[in-house]
């Protein structure tokens, strides 16, 4: 279980900019298994919420725990799936791939293994000797994936992965990952900006509001799993989906007044 | 594959980058012919100065000082490879070792080094030494700086997503920021080479009394042309000699760079 609470994080002034305010009181439990989908408008803090729950970035108030221990950094029960994929250009496909258990000293041969089972896997096969820049951008995020998934993390965390590539893959990218979530026991954390892709996949959408980040809302997906295939046609996602909407335009047309500390 | 249309007749050989083997050839035969037909005395032909070199090689005089010169700058760009990659590498990835040091390195990358022989004689006379920390202190600072460019490439991405896996400070510096500074170290180690031939060579003509340097200084003075041009080409051919040596192991070292 992650545990958020009372999370404050501002960013110092810089370059003439005056200090934000990111994240304001930012209260939120995770289920373990549950995949949680946390959406808003750009720049209300999601991403920041994200690398704190990921150990990236520390809160300036507040504390963030997952099964009741409090997090001090990067743990090996955590990987980060990022949007721009980080992938190291220098090595192949199966090396980065192999980077996290590399960094965590093991041996070549186990890790190799390991890596090819998710080459498999990921439909990377033939691919395994390739750099990065000779893949597509889908491609490149599989391999994204298959890096954090090859630590065997409990959780996923995934910050708008799918927003560097084009709509079609999009779709794809998101049927494996919903088929993943749906076969292996993981805890998901899903930022995204795109409300149809928070709800097909996820159990809960958090909504958050715009700078400082608050959570607005917390909404169940009322949709089984596995998911159906026409899941966009579902008049209860349509519901969700339409009310999500709203929010975030109200949200974006009337901002809340600032906030001065 | 190449996107570059293929062109007809001249234009298609001039496009072909083959001509490159044949630019020192060229250069050699002009060389050969000018210096046949001028009467000027300090122009020999090349066939000349191959003979004055064939002639020192077997009197044992360049041997020698040729080892000598090649021993000080192995010396000095050893430690100018050492010292320099480990410093823009740390330079690169802290601000405050930066802020520390820049001003030196600006320094020595503005002066001419040829201002720091008198300060160098006055601290360790006309010894090796001198010349050996002259090569250094003209081939670290563009080593350094090349290495500090390089780890300030690396995409700030590559090293958050290290350290989401639980990446030490070393592994961070030896995992991501050497292997993605790479292509700039090993082009600042390329450059390093040539300034420290340049400075070999002064230095053999400013502070030691051996070296192809000396020679070069001692065969000036006789006026004897030929001597003098055998020696430029024994230099130029060191030069190339360890440009191409660095230039394929980089080429081996950065392969992934140029696959698209």
């Amino acid at each position: 279980m992650i545990t958020v609470r009372d999370v404050h994080k501002t960013f110092p002034a810089r370059n003439g900019n005056a200090a934000t305010l990111a994240l304001r009181g930012v209260t939120l439990t995770i289920a373990t298994d549950e995949f949680l989908s946390i959406v808003g408008p750009s720049g209300c803090g999601k991403t920041t919420l994200l690398r704190m729950i990921a150990g990236l970035a520390r809160p300036d108030a507040g504390a963030v725990e997952i099964d009741g221990l409090p997090v001090s950094g990067p743990g090996p029960d955590r990987a980060v799936v990022f949007q721009q994929f980080a992938l190291l250009p220098w090595a192949t496909v199966a090396d980065n791939i192999a980077f996290g258990l590399e960094l965590r000293g093991m041996a070549r041969a186990e890790r190799t293994t390991i890596a090819n089972d998710l080459i498999a896997a990921m439909g990377l096969r033939g691919f395994e000797r390739h750099h990065p820049r000779q893949l597509s951008g889908g491609m490149q995020q599989r391999v994204g994936l298959a890096r954090a998934l090859a630590v065997n993390p409990a959780i996923l965390l995934m910050d708008e992965p799918f927003a560097s590539v084009d709509a079609q893959t999009r779709r794809t990218l998101q049927d494996d990952l919903l088929k993943l979530a749906e076969r292996s026991r993981k805890t998901i954390v899903f930022v995204t900006h795109d409300i149809d892709e928070a709800v097909r996949l996820a159990d809960r959408v958090v909504l958050m509001s715009p700078r400082p980040g608050r959570i607005a809302e917390s909404l169940p997906v009322p949709l089984p799993r596995p998911r159906p295939d026409d899941l966009d046609q579902a008049p209860e996602a349509i519901r969700l989906k339409a009310y999500l909407w709203r929010q975030l335009r109200r949200m974006q047309q009337d901002p809340p007044p600032a906030f001065r500390p | 594959m190449s996107c570059r249309p293929r062109r007809a007749g001249a234009g298609r050989l001039l496009q072909d980058a083959r001509a490159g083997w044949l630019s020192l050839p060229a250069g050699i035969v002009a060389w050969e012919i000018a210096g046949r037909v001028s009467d000027f005395a300090f122009l020999p032909p090349f066939s000349a100065a191959v003979t004055a070199v064939w002639r020192m090689t077997w009197s044992g005089e360049l041997p020698l000082n040729l080892l000598a010169s090649l021993t000080a700058l192995l010396a000095g760009y050893a430690a100018a490879v050492c010292a320099g990659i480990p410093l823009g590498l740390v330079m690169g990835r802290y601000r405050r070792v930066d802020a520390f040091l820049d001003a030196y390195i600006t320094i020595l990358l503005a002066t001419p080094k040829l201002l720091f022989v008198p300060v160098l004689f006055g601290i360790f006379g006309t010894s090796r030494l001198t010349q050996v920390i002259f090569i250094f202190l003209s081939a670290v600072v563009i080593i350094t700086v090349n290495a500090r460019s390089g780890v300030r490439g690396v995409d700030a991405g590559c090293v958050e997503m290290a350290r989401s896996f639980g990446a030490t400070e070393r592994q961070v510096l030896a995992r991501v920021l050497l292997p993605g500074a790479l292509p700039l170290v090993m082009a600042g180690v390329r450059m390093g080479m040539g300034r420290g031939v340049r400075a070999m060579i002064m230095g053999d003509m400013l502070i030691a009394v051996v070296g192809v340097g000396a020679l070069l200084r001692k065969y000036g003075g006789r006026f004897d042309a030929a001597s003098v041009f055998g020696l430029l080409l024994v230099v130029v051919g060191v030069a190339l000699a360890c440009t191409w040596t660095i230039r394929s192991v980089e080429r081996r070292m950065t392969r992934w760079t140029e696959e698209a």
